[in-house]
């Protein structure tokens, strides 16, 4: 039987048959699991599609108020944080596939630790991404607890960029600041007259009195007064650089978590883009009597560009929808009130948002987390496509 | 509706600068703990941003002893509870040299909830509740609760052991006899009330239990149980005026937020307790729960004002003091601190 099994024209029709089943049998799971893809965009698209609105793509969240809900912050902090992240993971990362692709050492030491770094990347491409989640927590938020941590009513550990002012109540009842100048308390007594800053942003003199009754009766007057001994507590405004050690739940140690998170797909996209340059191109810059810096620099990188620049936006796309490491590094943030300062300040993303809006008891949410789930997928596809285009592009052109 | 509700606040947004009252009050606010007391402290910071835009307020809800822990670390202002203090919260609180002020904020039922379709539990009597949650008894089936009740599989949706929801029910109904509640293969846990409300609507003989606000929000697809009232030996049905006149026992409880006094030196956070109070039943009310009564309300007030330290709930030998909150919550009661 096994001589002639092939030749054999008896059971021809019977295996076309077992073929042509199994064409069947592939073809129905390839479409479930379309289908399931299809049925999922298409309850997304239904409950999600009609709040899709210009208010709904620049509001803020609002705590029981699904239809005035938007996600203006998340999308800012999304793309904020991706441009970070890929600020940071994509040098290192293609820097690192350089090294283990052109620089492979001769050394037996060497060559064995090379062995291990790429061992070690290829695993930790696989790592679930809460785990990096736990890892940002301790590396960046908490910095290995070198340092004290960041508490509610001590001065930060170390920082720069924060105008400190205090702040105080007026006998008028409205809020002024003054400068802290080199006052380190997170609460001092007014004891002198001071300079203060009111609402409007309008310097004057806030006077001191004894006694309540000490004050002028108009109201408005009153405003320019305060009690001796009212107690002034410590106010941050922060500068655009504002920076602080521990990073403490940040929207940078969310980005460099992300980093890490993406570091080993964008390492391993370089090193196959690398990899893809013919080896002749190599050895004509070398016959030119190039050194391996040379090669690398103006032959092997301008050819491996497309497929770098392709394997990092992937990478990105990755790091935009990650949930996980965000919750674990930053919380659950849904919403500031007064948006992004500085790179030390909190903010919602895209993929919080949704998770947090899913699990939200007020039942309307749901709506508004479908929607911000169409928005991101969108971003998604929009940066997919990209990356096919580039690869499309310049595919040719190598060829 | 949409457009209504948008342009209200662009509205107010619109208006604020020609009324010249612009506050200006600025600073953060890092509230934790209880998620049974996460909708209060966000209503409040709802409210409270309407007329301090700039105090940036963060609320997070993972759970009573999770709040306790970030209040012992400096890491949270005021930290919610769905139960008071342990002697052994309390001594990690004092060893970090960290002091606070108690306020009870309002009453919750904790609220007994089956699936509609489960028509043969008319109430429960807090013994009926011992044979389905505590791991002592554990029943297996509804017929070995109640023999007139089917032979069919409990399955029993619990908040984790991390929320003071659990603390509370495994006290009303294990404390005497030092038991807890089960944890085998009938039982499944979350911090997250939406899987506990989803798991009860999707099985006809699954029973769970969570904060009264909660089931006020996801009232299709869950009934409630009336429970037999132990002293008057009558079955009530949790509501705002059973919780509130106390008729609803065991299962009404106070709910606090722990001040650090650190953190109450800081403007926006008194401004923002200030607030709290002056507006505590409208929040208490948008939120689902029920207001306390004036005398308590009027107690906490002071000891805010007057920065009291320390817990009216744990005795000086470390010893737990229980009964109404009236009662619990004078001045002599309060030590620890």
């Amino acid at each position: 039987m096994s001589t002639n099994f092939y030749s054999s024209p008896k059971n021809e029709s019977g295996r076309k048959q077992k073929s042509n089943l199994f064409a069947v049998a592939c073809l129905l799971i390839s479409s479930l699991a379309v289908v399931i893809l299809v049925t999922l965009l298409a309850t997304i698209l239904i409950s999600g599609s009609s709040w899709l609105s210009w208010e709904f793509l620049t509001g803020v969240h609002k705590e029981d108020n699904p239809e005035g809900s938007g996600i203006g912050q998340a999308v800012t902090g999304s793309a904020l944080i991706c441009l970070l992240c890929a600020a940071v993971a994509i040098p290192i990362g293609i820097g690192t596939a350089i090294f283990l692709e052109e620089f492979q050492p001769r050394n037996k030491f060497l060559r064995w630790l090379h062995g291990l770094v790429q061992l070690n990347i290829s695993n930790l491409a696989g790592v679930p991404s809460i785990v990096y989640g736990i890892l940002g927590l301790t590396t960046f938020v908490y910095l290995f607890n070198l340092m004290p941590s960041i508490q509610v009513n001590k001065p930060i550990p170390w920082e720069i960029g924060g105008i400190h002012f205090y702040q105080t109540k007026t006998l008028g009842r409205t809020f002024v600041k003054f400068p802290a100048g080199d006052r380190e308390e997170t609460t001092i007594k007014l004891t002198q007259n001071e300079m203060c800053i009111d609402g409007d942003g309008n310097e004057f003199e806030l006077k001191l009195v004894d006694k309540r009754s000490d004050a002028p009766k108009d109201p408005e007057l009153r405003k320019g007064f305060a009690l001796r001994g009212r107690s002034a507590s410590r106010l941050t405004e922060r500068s655009p650089w504002y920076f602080h050690l521990p990073l403490g739940r940040s929207l940078l140690s969310a980005a460099l978590t992300l980093a890490l998170v993406i570091l080993p797909i964008v390492i391993i996209s370089s090193q196959e883009a690398i990899r893809a340059v013919p080896r002749s191109i190599r050895e004509a810059a070398f016959g030119m009597g190039a050194t391996r810096w040379q090669v690398v620099r103006k032959t092997v990188l301008p050819a491996a560009t497309p497929g770098i620049m392709t394997g990092a936006i992937l990478s990105m796309s990755r790091a935009i929808g990650e949930a996980a490491p965000v919750l674990a590094v930053m919380g659950g943030v849904l919403g500031t009130t007064r948006g992004i300062q500085s790179l030390m300040d909190q903010t919602p993303v895209l993929p919080v948002t949704i998770y947090q809006w899913a699990g939200d008891e007020n039942a309307g949410f749901e709506n508004a987390s479908s929607a911000a789930i169409i928005v991101l997928l969108v971003v998604l596809l929009i940066m997919n496509s990209v990356a096919i285009l580039i690869r499309n592009r310049y595919e040719k052109k190598l060829a | 509706m949409k457009s209504v509700s948008v342009s209200i606040p662009v509205l107010i947004l619109a208006l604020l600068p020609m009324t010249g009252q612009a506050q200006n009050l600025s600073g953060n606010i890092n509230i934790q703990g209880s998620s049974t007391v996460q909708p209060i402290s966000n209503k409040a910071k709802e409210l409270f941003n309407g007329v301090h835009p700039k105090v940036n307020i963060s609320v997070g809800g993972e759970g009573t002893g999770n709040g306790f822990k970030a209040l012992a670390s400096g890491e949270c202002d005021i930290s919610g509870a769905s139960r008071p203090i342990k002697s052994t919260e309390l001594a990690k609180v004092n060893a970090a040299g960290i002091k606070f002020v108690e306020v009870p904020v309002a009453y919750d039922g904790l609220t007994i909830v089956v699936n509609p379709k489960n028509d043969f539990i008319k109430s429960l009597t807090v013994d009926q509740l011992k044979k389905i949650f505590r791991e002592d008894f554990a029943a297996k089936t509804w017929k070995d609760v109640d023999p007139s009740w089917p032979s069919e599989k409990i399955s029993l949706y619990i908040p984790g052991s991390a929320s003071g929801t659990f603390d509370y029910f495994k006290e009303v109904i294990g404390k005497k006899d030092g038991k807890t509640l089960r944890s085998d293969e009938q039982v499944q846990d979350s911090e997250d009330d939406k899987m506990l409300v989803t798991g009860v609507k999707g099985e006809k003989y699954a029973m769970g239990f969570f904060g009264y606000s909660y089931y006020d929000a996801n009232r299709n697809g869950l009934r409630a149980v009336p429970i037999v009232n132990p002293k008057s030996g009558k079955a009530v049905t949790p509501s705002i005026e059973t919780i509130k006149s106390g008729e609803y026992a065991p299962f009404s409880r106070p709910l606090f937020v722990y001040v650090n006094t650190k953190s109450y030196e800081k403007l926006e956070v008194e401004e923002y307790v200030l607030y709290m109070f002056d507006n505590l039943p409208k929040i208490v009310e948008a939120a689902g729960y029920v207001p306390l009564p004036e005398a308590v309300v009027a107690a906490a007030q002071d000891n805010v004002d007057a920065s009291n330290t320390g817990t009216h709930f744990v005795d000086e030998k470390g010893e737990k003091r229980s009964g109404a909150l009236e009662s619990v919550f004078v001045p002599e009661n309060r030590a620890g601190q």
